[in-house]
Order: C-alpha cells, then structure tokens, then sequence
C-alpha cells in the first residue's frame, strides 16, 4: 500500500537537502494519532470517575457498604487476567518487531482467550448481582418503593454498571481488533517493518487495562474491610 | 522502521519485572482495607494504582524516552486532575444546603438517611 | 491548461469515472472543505429562519403564530443546528480543511482517508439530528442545554439530539486529531512552531479543546441516556442525583467550545490584517502564545454558566477570578492588532472591512461577557436578554464574522475567480447595521429584565422586540444578499490569479489558479517568517516551479 512511497527533497538556499515528511509511511504520526485518541478515552472515563467520587464525597457510608457487598474473589481474579493479558499482548509486540510472526500471533490469541476469560468472569458476577435483585431497571435500584437502596448504594450500583459495562465493551471491541489484526498479518498487511497497527492495538489494549487499574479500586476495594465475611460478598 | 532500538532480550526480562511489580503492588492493595481506616483507604488505593498507572505508561506502552507524547500525557493528566480539585476539592466538599436538600436530607426514605454533607 | 483540484482527485476507495462519486469518496482536504461548507451554509439557514420564526412571534405580546411548546422547540432547534452543526465544526472545517495544510506546505492531512470518514460521520450527525423533527414525539423542547431534570422527564424526542451530538463529537474530535498529527508532523523542512502562520496557531490551539474537552461531553450525553432509560440515578433528585452536576459536566465542555469556535476566528484575523495593512503584524510571538493561552485558561472556566445553579460560594469566586483571567490574552490580541494597523498602508478590501467590523462587534461582546463575569451583576442578568446579545454579538458578531471574513479573503484561492467588490461592500454594511440593531436592543432588554427562552412578555418591553424584528429583516436580507454576491463571484467571476492580494502566507504561492490536487509543486524549504514585508511589498518570492527563492 504505501511500501513504494518515496519521500520528496526540499533544497534549502546553500543547497542542502532536507527529507520532506509526508503523511505515507509516518510511523511516529500513526503512533502520536492514537495516543491522541487515548486521551480522550482518558477524559470521558475521567468524567465518570468525577461523577462516582461527587457521589462518593456526598454518600460516605453508602459507598462504603455497597462496595463491600461486591465480589473482591471474581474482581481479584479478573485484575489477574487483565494484568497477565498486557503481558501477553506486550510480548505479541515484541515478538514482532523482533520477526517471530507466529509467536506474535500465538500471543494475540492467548490476549484474546484471556480477555473473553474476563467477559465471561464479568457475567458471572452480573448474574449474581441481579439474582439479588441488584441491576439496572430493577426495583433496588428505583426510588420510592419498599425494596429502595439508600441514595448512596443507587447511586454507586448505576455507576457501577455503566462504568464497567462501558470498560466491557471496550474489551469486546479490543477482541474485534485483535482479530482484524491477525487478519491482517496472515494477508501479509502488517509485517515486521511495517507494525504500526500491532503497535497501536497494543496501546489500545494497555489503556483498557489501565481503566480497569482505577475501576477495581474504587469500586472494590474501599469496602473491603467493612465486609462481612472479607471476600465473600454475593 | 520504528523509533525504538529493539533489544529483545532486554524488553523481555523487562516484560516481565513489570509483570512482578504489577502483581505485588495488586497484593498490596488487598492488604491496604486491613491497615488504613475507611476514609484514608481510598486516597491509598488510588495511590496504588497511580503507582501501577506509572508502570504500565512507562514500560508497556514505553512513554519512558517519549518527549513530545510524555509532555502532552502530563498536559492532559494534570488537566483532569485539576477538574478533580475544583469540582470535588472545591464545590461539592463545600456543599452549601446539605441540611436543606432532599438529596442529601430526605424527609423520608427508603433507607438510611444522611443529614450532614461529607468532609475530608 | 494545467488541472485544478476540481479536475483530479483522489479517492478513499476504487477510482470512481463519474464526478458525482468522485466528491463522494474524496479524501482531498481541499473538496472536504468545500463539502462541508455547502452543508453547514444549508443547516445555517434552516437555522436561521427559525431564528426569524422566534422573531415574528416575539414581534408582540401574546400568542400569534405558534404556542408556547412549538416556541420551546424552535429555540432548542436553532441552538442545536447552530452550535453543534454549524459553528462548532465552523472554521476548521471549512478553511483548517482547505488553507491550513497550505500554509504549513503539505500535501495533505496527516490522515486523509480518517478524514473522508469524518466527514460523513458528520453528515450522519446532522440526519440524526434533524431526524426527530418528523417522529410523533417531536423535536426536542430542552433548549439545547439538555437541562436535567427536565431533560428526562419530557416527552419530546430528546434521544435523538443526544445521540446526534455525541456522532458530531465524535466528528470534532477526529477532526482535531487529524489537524494536531498534521501540524506537528507535516510542517516543511525549516517550518519551526514559530515560523508558522498564526491562523495555524489558531487551528493548533482549537484543536487541542476538540480533542480533550469534548469527550468529557460525549461521557455526559451517554451518562444523560443511561439516567433517562435505565434510570442510573446520577441526575435524578428523586434517587439522590445532583442536577448541579449535569451541569459541571456539560459545561465542562461547552465553555471550552466557546473558545474553540473564536480561535480560529482570532487566526483568520491574524492573517488579514497584515495582509491588508501591508506590514508585519505586530507581536507575532505574544499572539501564538495567547492563542495557547487561551485554550488552557478556558478550560478553568465553565463554572460562571453556574453561578445561579447552587455551587458552593468559594468555588462561584475562584470562577470567576479565573474567567476575568481569560479575558487577558485577548485583549493583547486586539492590541497587537490595532498596533499592526498603526503606521501601515491600510487598504480597505471586503476582506479588511470584515475584520475590522469584528473588532467593534467583538470587543462589545467580549466586554459584556466581562460584566456578567461579575457574580453579583450575574445574579440579575442569568438567563435575560443580555446574555442572549453578549454570546450572539461574541459568536455571530465575531466567529461568523470572521468565518465571511475568510469567504471573502481565501475565495479566489478556493475557486480561482474574484467577486464583484462593490456589491461585496455594500452586504457587508447591510449585514453590520442589522445586526446591530438586531442585537443591541437586547442589551437594555435584559438589563431591565425580559428573561430568555420567553415566548411572552410583558407589553413595556414590545419596543425592544419590534427594533430586533426590524434588524432581523434587514441581516437576513443581508445575508442573502452576500451569498448572491459570492455564488455570482464562483459562476461569472473574473479569474483572480494565483495571488491577488499580495500576500506573504504559502497558500498563495501556488502554480495554479486554483491549487492543482498535490498542492505546491515541490514542498519549500521554510527559512523565513510569515509576514516579511518591506515598504508595503512581500521579501519573499518564488520560482513557482521549482519552489526555490528567487529573491
């Protein structure tokens, strides 16, 4: 595709030359594009972590006791999985650019197993939760009736699932990538000399784990000590 | 061509010490609920993960030797930070009408009931 | 006869034969440009003619033509098209598209095909948007605001708005990425930060709001669908939701994007008025620097949309002390204008007339801004008429302003022929005197109180609507007037040449009259500063060629 492009040459007045860059071939562009695009990932969780921690600044004792009804053994587990998916999906780079082609794309699918680990683990957990009749729509989560959680628990349980619903779907679009790319490597598109997209995917995939780093946390942990039990929960 | 000189042997073993200092750091914070009463437990875990953020940042997606990237990721962090401070430091930990709104002093719920604003 | 980029192009997929889809599948920043703008001219009229609706309804007390929820409606429809369709993609759309890859020497963005997929995502935004006007439920009644709690509570079709905005935004946020790789990677050799033009300055520094305060946005529209079908709680009172914090998190963004429609606007200024004074413009670095300065203050501010909302005391005085803070670096813009002017040999072209209208109507906008910047003053004027003339004189009297002052400036280079320049001068006077007398009453309105978003009022305050009727008639003639005048200029204009105006920026050192596709023929080597003038004529000239200095 661009494999041919051929950079022009600017003559300056003593008739030095300079390499003009184009916008073909631009590895340090493509690399600089998408941390761009990472920021604003940045900034729309950020929005959200503002919107938990007013709540959380209003409603103490809430956040406190809805945290520790969560379920640190499923969360701690999926912490893990993430953790040990960066490692694998850093080493699919590695292997890479250093020529192994196979052993990058044995390492996308080892990423790719862990992650629907992660999503299968998550359902697990939103399943339990909305057999205790915890979830959205549900009249826990509802004002007004006998069944109504304290502001504070509503409001931590709505951010609850948007926040990791949203880091869900996020890890589901991380999975349609890594396929595309290993599309794309097998159609010869992505080599070791021409790795931006692995590389981009890569730091795609580190920001996802990144969320998650602060969302475990803030929704796991600070209840930790209050629950009943340690890491039992629902 | 990529801008980094690949060292695979040396990116490997470096793989894996942030590997350790990420799952060590994650034990940490298991620990952290037991040491730290309730108000200081959240500033410590965040502080943790900031920590485990700094790890991840510099080695996995190798903002270490990223100057211009670097510069423009500390511009963008530091302007959430800032809107952290001014909404959460500033405005709602001095909510004015704690005793008088019904978000935060219902006359009657579902629940409990929380009359006072929080402080920190 | 050499081609133009009217007659060659490159696509984002095959190599379409019929013109039709070779606009289609463009991805050449120049047609994208051009694209854009004939939607956004198209949305902005349908704009504003709901603007004139208002007007005729409000000509007199009392209910005439439309009730009071059709009025809720046409207020929020003229809102939504015109910030989120119209003045938000605005001048980087338009010219940061088609002018700012020439002025730094490049043959494209850095992205064009992401570019091509921009585009049409934006024409997506604008279906979307408009689509709720043909459901049952009906366009949306909110103001364009999208105010919690009413937002949820209402019935009309609110939905449809959120999700349009957050496609727009999506669009602006690609669009400022693209610009920010641009400028930073594709300068020519020797084109360091502060060789560049400052219209690029002011694209860089736009971008940089489009790219980080518009997600925060994006979150909260996603954040108002979740609260409105599944009812998450967090703008909702009756389950301990803050309606205060919708509002943090909306203005969060829409103050920046206050910013984001004038810079631009302040680099179009830049770059006319030392063409059109034949001399250097005066404090280059100090203009970059507050163009900077600008879009990081002005992320600091959003809170004085708040003062009347509730916000803690010391956060409504840390507010504004800050927004009196933003008003320093533009007011050393108008400074090192008028100090370009100073001693130089003005000529008074449309181009010129434009911009310097805009120092008068924007200096009163800015200025009112500064009077409701105070809290005290702000208590009695939130939501009255003075603010509806302070942003209307700051947004139409300055962004939109500018936006025709770089119609009238880049038009032969867009299309290589000239306007008639009479006809040109006399639009443009049309449209400064009713717009004056459009908006100023509004003033004294708001200041002896007729709220905004009323669709009735009190009888003392009629006079004031029939004098903003009256202007009204005469700006939209205007504008009509001055779009006959530049869609004539594009059919039977006379040919322009490559450089008309005499002016020293790269975009009018091009082969061809218009540019052909690649740009320049060979990128230069950049070793000098933007505006170099000496005794009213450009130092710089080129062999077109080779692009090599003959001087």
């Amino acid at each position: 595709m661009s494999h041919e492009y051929v950079p022009e040459i600017a003559l300056d007045r003593d008739g030095n030359e300079h390499v003009v860059q184009g916008w073909q071939d631009d590895f340090y562009g493509g690399k600089l594009g998408f941390w761009l695009f990472m920021f604003t990932e940045v900034m729309m969780f950020g929005a959200m972590f503002l919107t938990l921690a007013y709540y959380n600044t209003l409603h103490p004792h809430d956040f406190i006791e809805a945290s520790a009804s969560l379920n640190r053994l499923l969360g701690g587990t999926n912490t893990v999985i993430l953790l040990v998916s960066a490692l694998t999906m850093g080493l699919g780079l590695l292997k890479m650019r250093a020529g192994d082609v196979k052993g990058a794309k044995l390492m996308l699918y080892a990423t790719i197993i862990l992650a629907l680990m992660f999503l299968g683990i998550k359902a697990v957990e939103w399943t339990a939760e909305y057999n205790h009749g915890v979830f959205l729509t549900l009249p826990a989560l509802q004002s007004g009736n006998e069944h109504s959680l304290p502001f504070g628990k509503i409001l931590f349980f709505g951010m609850y699932f948007t926040m990791t619903g949203l880091h869900g779907f996020h890890i589901i679009v991380g999975i349609g990538l890594m396929l595309w790319l290993i599309k794309r490597i097998n159609s010869g598109k992505v080599t070791p000399e021409h790795h931006i997209l692995h590389w981009n995917i890569a730091l795609y995939w580190d920001i996802v784990h990144l969320i998650w780093v602060f969302v475990f946390p803030y929704f796991y942990m600070i209840g930790a000590a209050a629950a009943t039990g340690g890491t039992g929960g629902h | 061509m990529d801008t980094n000189i690949l060292n695979y042997a040396e990116e490997r073993v470096r793989y894996y010490k942030v590997l350790i200092g990420l799952l060590l750091l994650t034990a940490i914070t298991f620990g952290l609920p037991y040491l730290f009463e309730a108000g200081a437990n959240l500033p410590a875990q965040m502080f943790i993960a900031v920590l485990k953020a700094w790890l991840i940042l510099m080695y996995y997606m190798h903002l270490k030797g990223e100057k211009l990237i670097g510069t423009m990721t500390m511009f963008s962090l530091s302007l959430v930070f800032i809107f952290f401070i001014i909404v959460i430091g500033v405005d709602v930990t001095n909510f004015q009408f704690g005793a008088e709104s019904h978000i935060t002093a219902p006359e009657h719920t579902g629940g409990a009931t929380h009359a006072a604003p929080a402080h920190h | 006869m050499s081609k133009s980029y009217f007659d060659e192009t490159h696509c984002a997929i095959g190599h379409p034969k019929s013109t039709f889809m070779q606009w289609m599948l463009t991805v050449d920043h120049k047609r994208i440009g051009i694209m854009y703008a004939a939607v956004m001219f198209f949305f902005f009229f349908i704009a504003v003619s709901t603007a004139f609706l208002m007007r005729l309804e409000l000509f007199a007390p009392g209910q005439q033509y439309i009730d009071g929820d059709t009025f809720n409606q046409a207020f929020t429809l003229h809102g939504v098209i015109m910030i989120f369709l119209f003045i938000v993609p605005g001048i980087p759309a338009i010219f940061g598209n088609i002018v700012m890859p020439l002025m730094i020497g490049a043959k494209d963005v850095s992205f064009p095909r992401l570019n091509w997929f921009t585009f049409w995502l934006y024409i997506l935004g604008c279906i979307v948007a408009i689509a709720s006007l043909f459901t049952d439920a009906g366009f949306a009644d909110t103001g364009w605001t999208f105010y919690a709690p009413y937002s949820l509570t209402t019935g009309t079709n609110v939905i449809f708005t959120l999700v349009a905005a957050f496609i727009l935004g999506m669009a602006s946020i690609l669009t400022g990425l693209n610009f920010l790789v641009t400028i930073h990677r594709l300068r020519a050799p020797g084109m360091t930060f502060f060789k560049m033009p400052l219209f690029v300055w002011g694209i860089y520094a736009t971008a940089w709001i489009q790219l980080l305060a518009t997600p925060v946005v994006g979150i909260t529209l996603i954040l108002a669908i979740m609260e409105k079908y599944f009812g998450i709680g967090i703008f909702d009172p009756s389950k301990g939701g803050d309606p205060v914090l919708f509002e943090h998190l909306f203005w969060i963004y829409s103050h920046p994007a206050v910013y984001l429609m004038i810079l631009p606007a302040f680099g179009i200024m830049s770059e006319i008025i030392p063409t059109f004074s034949r001399r250097e413009i005066f404090g280059y670095r100090t203009i970059a620097l507050s163009s900077a300065s600008i879009a990081g203050i002005g992320y600091l501010v959003w809170g004085h949309h708040l003062y009347t909302s509730g916000m803690a005391d010391l956060a409504k005085t840390i507010f504004s002390f800050l927004t009196f803070f933003v008003a320093i670096p533009t007011g050393i813009k108008f400074y090192d204008w008028i100090a370009t002017m100073y001693k130089g040999k003005i000529v008074l072209s449309t181009p010129m007339l434009w911009a310097l209208g805009t120092i008068v109507t924007f200096a009163i906008g800015g200025l009112t801004g500064v009077t409701i910047a105070m809290i005290g003053v702000d208590i009695h004027l939130q939501d009255t008429y003075y603010s509806v003339a302070h942003f209307h004189y700051a947004m139409l009297g300055g962004v939109v302003f500018l936006l025709f002052a770089g119609m009238h400036y880049w038009f032969p280079l867009v299309t290589g022929k000239m306007y008639n320049e009479g006809r040109a001068k006399i639009a443009f006077w049309v449209l400064f005197i009713g717009f004056n007398i459009l908006w100023f009453p509004m003033f004294i309105a708001g200041y002896l109180g007729m709220p905004r978003r009323y669709f009735d009022y009190l009888p003392e305050f009629t006079i004031y609507h029939q004098w903003s009727f009256f202007g009204a008639v005469i700006f939209i003639s205007g504008l009509v007037f001055m779009f006959y005048v530049l869609i004539q200029g594009w059919r039977k204009g006379e040919p322009s040449g490559t450089n008309p105006w005499n002016a020293t920026t790269l975009e009018w050192h091009m082969p061809t009259s218009p540019p052909p596709l690649e740009n320049h023929s060979k990128v230069p080597y950049v070793d000098f500063d933007p505006y170099e003038y000496y005794h009213g004529e450009p130092v710089v000239k080129f062999d077109y060629e080779t692009m090599r200095r003959i001087d």
